[in-house]
């Protein structure tokens, strides 16, 4: 008896997880389907299937330059918070000073900002530098974001790495810089593809920074989607929609994958 | 050559001090093990002589060279560490060969050399092997390899055997000797394992809280220790201590703790009413059952006229350790313990009246703040 209502108990979570899940990830669904939409109008469940809105999209000259903004803006967002993320996480790891306990802290700060309070400072600041409107404000506001991240996935890399095998490399004559080529790096390396790809991701997602800090010229996917849907409700949004969701998944599967090649390759040595 | 000098070496890392003041010599050629208990400083002195740690004060030199703030990658020196440290993502080829690559050596020379330092370690076959499949004996000579292959001036060991089963670790220790000989290299040896440094060393070093307590070869420091540290570390023994009752010449009587006089050897300026420990090695007492009954004043000393001294007590347990029987035997509500040969055919049994016997001139006998008693 107590073992059925056990199973009865376990049925019951299980159902309900999926059922929140499924809540969770329905709206995505929708997106992809009013996607194929024949008519306008955003509707759904759409009433005839087409892709014209693809071919709009393939069409606009405004959307395909908002994407290769994203782009540029993602790609550089990844280079600067990649390469400031670990060197800090290496620096913190590798040499244990009283500096490290307040780098933390300071590191954390800018995920606590609300993004429309950095993006009207950072608007403020960027103009008196002169770089309004630029890739390069684009690129650092996310940065500020995306390094955060990347500094925690690598440290909690470092912290896995075993330091005597950098001792080693030294000791064999490796000086610094070929000690991190030839004896850290393959040892972190999906550790620096995963942050690299969440730097990437980080970028390519968000919105209210990047609201505040571009123009016509250096819009993002997420600005231009906000600037359309303010005019009219058309299916196009939702094909970015659809290639934003497609990016991420595949970025994910990409991480997944890495991890999992480590994952194996452990298990089966 | 590479003989070392260490001169007035000290580091602290923050507040602790992990090594204090360590002036030490290394012959060219030696195997010098560094022995003492866990956090004594042996590591980090070591990591200093490697280079991986800059010197709080003090200085190296390596052959006439000072070294102390050259970088590890510039030392002429090679370690084998305590857990190898092989990189994982490296086959074994690629991991002995990794230092000769550093070196500019051009590709298939280095694989020949790594192949050659393989076979001399018994692991060739294993070449495009990941050490990660390796047993813990197979990466200690993966380890070993992969150091002698820069072919360094001077080899650093630190506790590399410590991670090994026994039986394993008496073959490696042959085998480290070996490979000592034929390589005519500096070796410095870190460990905690007397056995081992006793059967390495061809000088030993006793570090104990950051300081190098005594120098000198095997038989040296176990015959004649520095100080009851060296002492207690070297092997087992048994402390005794009191307080000298009377002087008669350069012998004192010592009112020890089990309520009976003992002879010890004394230095001239040793006063009446002094505390001193003695130290009752197990091998040179000899133990014998008491059967004549009118010898049986319990826990009496006796001290004959030739230098002999003993005393007589209950044997309270006998334990069998494989090649000898230690005895527990009970003086006066303190404990001593004595080794037995196997072969020694006496039968001594729990609960018999023994008779332990030994030689006035073999006791050592210590002040207490730890320092030796001699002339």
């Amino acid at each position: 008896m107590p073992r059925n209502v056990e199973r009865l108990g376990t049925a019951a979570f299980r159902i309900g997880y999926i059922a929140i899940f499924v809540v969770m990830l329905l709206p995505l669904g929708i997106v992809v389907a009013t996607s194929f939409s024949a008519s306008g109008n955003l509707q759904f469940p759409p009433q005839a299937l087409s892709v014209q809105w693809y071919s709009a999209f393939f069409a606009d000259v405004v959307w395909l330059r908002a994407f290769d903004n994203s782009l540029v803006a993602g790609i550089g967002t990844t280079v600067v918070a990649t390469f400031m993320g670990i060197t800090a996480a290496f620096g913190l790891e590798a040499h244990r000073g009283r500096f490290g306990s307040i780098l933390t802290p300071i590191v954390i700060l800018p995920l606590l900002i609300p993004p429309v309070i950095l993006g009207v400072t950072l608007l403020v600041y960027f103009s008196r530098l002169g770089l309004r409107s630029s890739y390069l404000s684009i690129i650092l506001a996310h940065s500020l974001w995306a390094t955060p991240l990347v500094f925690f996935v690598m440290q909690s890399v470092f912290q896995r790495f075993d330091w005597q095998l950098r001792d080693a490399g030294m000791d064999l004559g490796a000086n610094p810089i070929r000690v991190f080529v030839h004896v850290i790096l393959p040892n972190v390396k999906s550790g620096i593809l995963v942050s690299a790809l969440l730097a990437f991701i980080i970028s390519l997602q968000e919105f209210v920074m990047a609201l505040f800090l571009s123009n016509y010229q250096t819009q993002t996917i997420p600005v231009l989607a906000w600037n359309s849907l303010r005019q009219s409700l058309t299916p196009i949004v939702s094909v970015v929609s659809t290639f934003l969701i497609l990016v991420s998944v595949v970025g994910l599967l990409v991480a997944a994958l890495a991890t999992n090649i480590e994952f194996v390759a452990k298990r089966l040595s | 050559m590479s003989e070392i000098e260490l001169q007035n070496l000290s580091k602290s890392f923050g507040d602790i001090d992990a090594v204090t003041d360590v002036s030490l010599s290394v012959r060219d050629g030696e195997l010098l093990c560094l022995l003492g208990p866990s956090g004594c400083g042996k590591s980090t002195t070591m990591r200093m002589i490697s280079g991986l740690e800059t010197p709080s004060s003090g200085t190296v030199y390596i052959g006439e060279a000072d070294v102390t703030d050259q970088p590890a990658y510039d030392r002429d020196t090679s370690m084998v560490f305590q857990n190898w440290a092989l990189f994982p993502y490296k086959t074994v080829l690629e991991n002995v060969a990794f230092g000769l690559k550093m070196r500019g050596m051009g590709k298939q020379q280095r694989r020949d050399r790594a192949s050659e330092m393989l076979e001399r370690v018994h692991m060739d076959g294993y070449e495009s092997h990941s050490p990660t499949d390796l047993s813990g004996g197979q990466k200690q000579r993966v380890a070993l390899a992969r150091s002698l292959a820069v072919d360094p001036d001077v080899l650093l060991l630190d506790e590399p055997l410590s991670n090994l089963d026994k039986r394993l670790r008496e073959e490696m220790e042959i085998e480290l000797k070996d490979i000592h000989e034929e390589f005519q290299k500096t070796f410095v040896h870190v460990t905690h394992n007397q056995d081992e440094a006793f059967t390495l060393a061809d000088r030993i070093g006793i570090m104990n809280e950051g300081r190098l307590v005594q120098v000198g070869e095997p038989n040296e420091v176990y015959r004649d220790p520095k100080n009851k540290f060296v002492e207690e570390f070297l092997g087992d023994t048994n402390f005794v201590s009191g307080t000298v009752s009377d002087i008669d010449g350069q012998y004192g009587y010592l009112m020890t703790e089990f309520d009976s006089e003992i002879r010890v050897p004394v230095a001239s300026e040793t006063q009446p009413e002094t505390s001193l420990t003695v130290s009752l090695r197990p091998e040179f007492m000899q133990i014998a059952p008491i059967t004549d009954s009118s010898n049986r004043a319990s826990h009496q000393t006796r001290a004959d006229g030739n230098g002999g001294g003993g005393v007589s007590g209950t044997v309270e347990s006998t334990i069998y350790r494989g090649s000898s029987i230690r005895h527990v035997v009970d003086i006066g509500g303190e404990q001593l313990f004595v080794e037995q040969g196997v072969t020694d055919q006496t039968a001594i049994d729990e609960g018999d009246t023994v008779e332990l016997r030994w030689d006035v001139d073999d006791i050592l006998v210590f002040r207490p703040d730890g320092t030796r008693v001699r002339d």
